[in-house]
């Protein structure tokens, strides 16, 4: 097997919180590797440039790898999950593929055992993230507006908010009516030209990338400059397992190149940052003598308490057109009215609103995120024409609480094109996370028709809503319930360290992207401190 | 019936494509605008084409159990009783029959036109937002802190 030089640090995978780590590392003079099984996105090549880009968003521009099915996605088996897990393998990551909806957690997120008596703490808080909060939003571009009383004061934004548009104004007549809290997205899309970067042209599909560079995808914010000091990213490099020392300490990976053949990449520390399911699956797939279930599995919780932020979707139908085609589809306004516990609502913890734009002229006719197709025949025309432009979508995004029966494992069966076992995710919604979706539901109704709306239509649990993967390898003083420290080093191998949404001890209710990053940026603070 | 030979049966399901979204109101029917797309799924995938080739020969049947005239000689609404029926017996096939003809038609320029919207790439025209005053959050931010300190 060829073995590549040896390098102070190894992080797998190029996404949000790999290329924050690797950039981190790389300018305090460490030598970073990074493999990442995707290749970088050549801009020319996004569907944003063919007359025909949303035929894409179903095939090959797909969030779903099952869907998607490229020679660098890995299949999930699926099954026994209510919910499918999205994700891009590329540099860049899912970061390509988001909305670039960039919330933060709140205060309260880290300390939900001590606050609501469920799950449990984080070993860290906001205030110990907050100047990565910071870096982080300096380094990927924010559009928003400070002020949001549903926060700590924040450092000013790097661009105005994304522009509310007819639609934005429309859904804030109904939140204003209500007296309830909305804000303008903080948003990780440029306003203006920033940092060598373009502005946002409002073209709309964020979700299948962003061809000019606007929206903050990894590829085009830290690997630039990451690889400008001196990191290395070997793309098109599936790793199949990290190797130990006879130390018991990580000594680098197994992984196939992009013509098939076995490699080994040696390092004095490894960084993980595969997601929330590809990292549990590395780890379990990483079995030896010493850790005979899994790599840094002592506990038993690696792939345990799989989270994901189960979505609930309402859409209200008006009677104007609201320009919904403009604009980036993700982001408008967030509302944290229904955010922190209050028990008389029948549940613990909560949820934000998440407002998008229109849909599509193809996502209207197959009912977008709701499902509702328009119905063919005679009565399609009329159906279509009073739906399309006349929509607004809220989205309920709810804060999971970590179950150890949601979970990733290795499927028995099922591989890869590389032959390497495939993750299998069980997960099932709970009883207080459908109580809160509902809530949400009925709530958004409520703001949509004191909007104008005229209709109401949702869905309860949007299948093909995965984006956010967490929980899986998670945070914690004690090496007994969990498989990293606060520092991100995991407990049976002090020189392998997590960084992705694996970590996460609660989800929040919140797009989490924001708090990877930050997570990322402090664990690689840790690692230079210890190296100095 | 292979997917291979649903090209041979162009005429045949552009009237099906028809009955799923007549003309009206200015838009043409589908079969004009969304039939090459239709074709070129079915082409690409032995599975979609396989389902769409099953849905015209139950379409077929039940039009021959139904007497002489061809599909395409029915009425409208004789036409649709027959859809929903196969909607009824054969819902995988429908469902793919009714999404790729709504994909097809949806994704064509001259639909897109009729819309009120450019037809061609979204990049690198994007859309026009017009210029706005800054929201008004000051109700919202005179609320103070609505986030528990931790």
């Amino acid at each position: 097997m060829a073995t590549d030089e040896r390098s102070d640090v190894l992080v797998i995978g190029a996404g949000a919180s790999g290329a924050a780590v690797a950039w981190r590392l790389a300018t305090a003079g460490i030598g970073v590797v990074c493999l990442e099984q995707g290749d970088w996105v050549d801009a020319r090549a996004y569907p944003h440039w063919q007359a025909d880009w949303e035929l894409h968003r179903h095939t090959d521009w797909s969030a779903e790898p099952n869907v998607r099915r490229l020679p660098q996605d890995y299949p999930v088996n699926e099954q026994a999950s209510a919910i499918s897990p999205l994700m891009y393998n590329a540099v860049g990551g899912s970061t390509i593929h988001w909305s670039a909806h960039f919330p933060r957690f709140r205060p309260s997120d880290f300390r939900v055992k001590s606050l609501d008596g469920v799950a449990d703490d984080w070993p860290i808080d906001y205030a110990t993230l907050e100047p990565y909060f910071d870096l982080n939003d300096r380094m990927m571009g924010i559009a928003g507006i400070v002020g949001d009383p549903a926060y700590p004061p924040k450092s000013p934004r790097q661009t105005p908010p994304i522009p509310l548009d007819t639609l934005g104004r429309t859904i804030v007549g109904g939140f204003e009516q209500l007296g309830w809290h909305w804000w303008p997205s903080d948003s990780a899309i440029l306003t203006r030209d920033y940092d060598g970067r373009r502005a946002c042209v409002n073209c709309g599909p964020c979700d299948l990338g962003c061809p000019i560079g606007a929206k903050a995808s990894t590829d085009i914010t830290y690997w630039p400059k990451a690889l400008a000091a001196g990191a290395r990213l070997v793309t098109r490099a599936r790793v199949r397992e990290i190797t130990l020392g006879p130390d018991g300490l990580a000594d680098g990976a197994v992984y196939y190149d992009r013509d098939g053949r076995e490699r080994a990449q040696k390092a004095r520390a490894v960084v993980l940052a595969a997601n929330g399911i590809g990292t549990p699956r590395l780890l379990l797939n990483s079995r030896s003598p010493r850790f005979p279930d899994g790599l840094a599995n002592r506990s038993g919780l690696v792939g345990r308490n799989l989270m994901f932020h189960p979505y609930a979707m309402a859409r209200g139908l008006f009677e104007r057109p609201l320009g919904g085609h403009r604009g980036p589809i993700g982001c408008s306004i967030i509302s944290q009215e229904f955010y922190e516990t209050d028990l008389a609502r029948g549940f613990v913890r909560g949820y934000s609103f998440q407002v998008a734009r229109g849909l599509s002229p193809i996502a209207s006719a197959n009912g977008g995120s709701v499902g509702d197709r328009v119905p063919w025949g005679r009565a399609h025309r009329r159906a279509y024409d009073e739906r399309f432009d006349r929509t607004i979508t809220v989205a309920v995004i709810g804060e999971d609480l970590p179950e150890l029966h949601n979970r990733v494992e290795l499927d028995p069966s099922l591989t890869d094109g590389n032959g390497i076992p495939v993750p299998r995710v069980s997960y099932r919604l709970s009883e207080n996370s459908r109580r809160m979706l509902d809530h949400g539901i009925a709530r958004a109704g409520e703001a949509l028709r004191a909007a104008g709306a005229r209709e109401v239509a949702s869905n309860p649990l949007l299948r093909a809503g995965g984006w956010h993967l967490m929980g899986t390898a998670r945070m914690g003083r004690d090496p007994a319930t969990s498989v990293v420290d606060a520092d991100g080093r995991c407990h049976d191998v002090p020189n392998l360290y997590i960084v992705d949404g694996s970590v996460m001890v609660t989800c929040a209710g919140v797009n989490p992207t924001s708090t990877i990053q930050a997570v990322a940026l402090h664990v690689a603070d840790g690692m230079i401190r210890r190296r100095a | 019936m292979t997917p291979a030979g649903l090209g041979a049966r162009r005429d045949e399901l552009a009237a099906v494509l028809d009955t799923l979204i007549p003309a009206a109101d200015g838009f043409p029917e589908s079969g004009g605008l969304a039939l090459d797309h239709v074709l070129a799924i079915a082409s690409a995938s032995n599975q979609i084409g396989a389902l769409l080739a099953r849905a015209l020969d139950a379409i077929d049947e039940a039009t021959r159990a139904g007497g002489t005239r061809g599909f395409a000689e029915r009425s409208a609404a004789e036409r649709e009783e027959l859809l929903r029926r196969l909607e009824r017996s054969h819902p995988e096939a429908f469902e793919a029959l009714v999404r790729h003809t709504y994909d097809g038609f949806y994704s064509h320029p001259a639909t897109i036109a009729r819309l009120g919207l450019e037809p061609g790439p979204v990049q690198p025209r994007g859309h026009r937002i017009e210029p706005a005053p800054a929201p008004d959050v000051a109700r919202v931010a005179a609320r103070g802190p609505i986030y528990r300190r931790a």
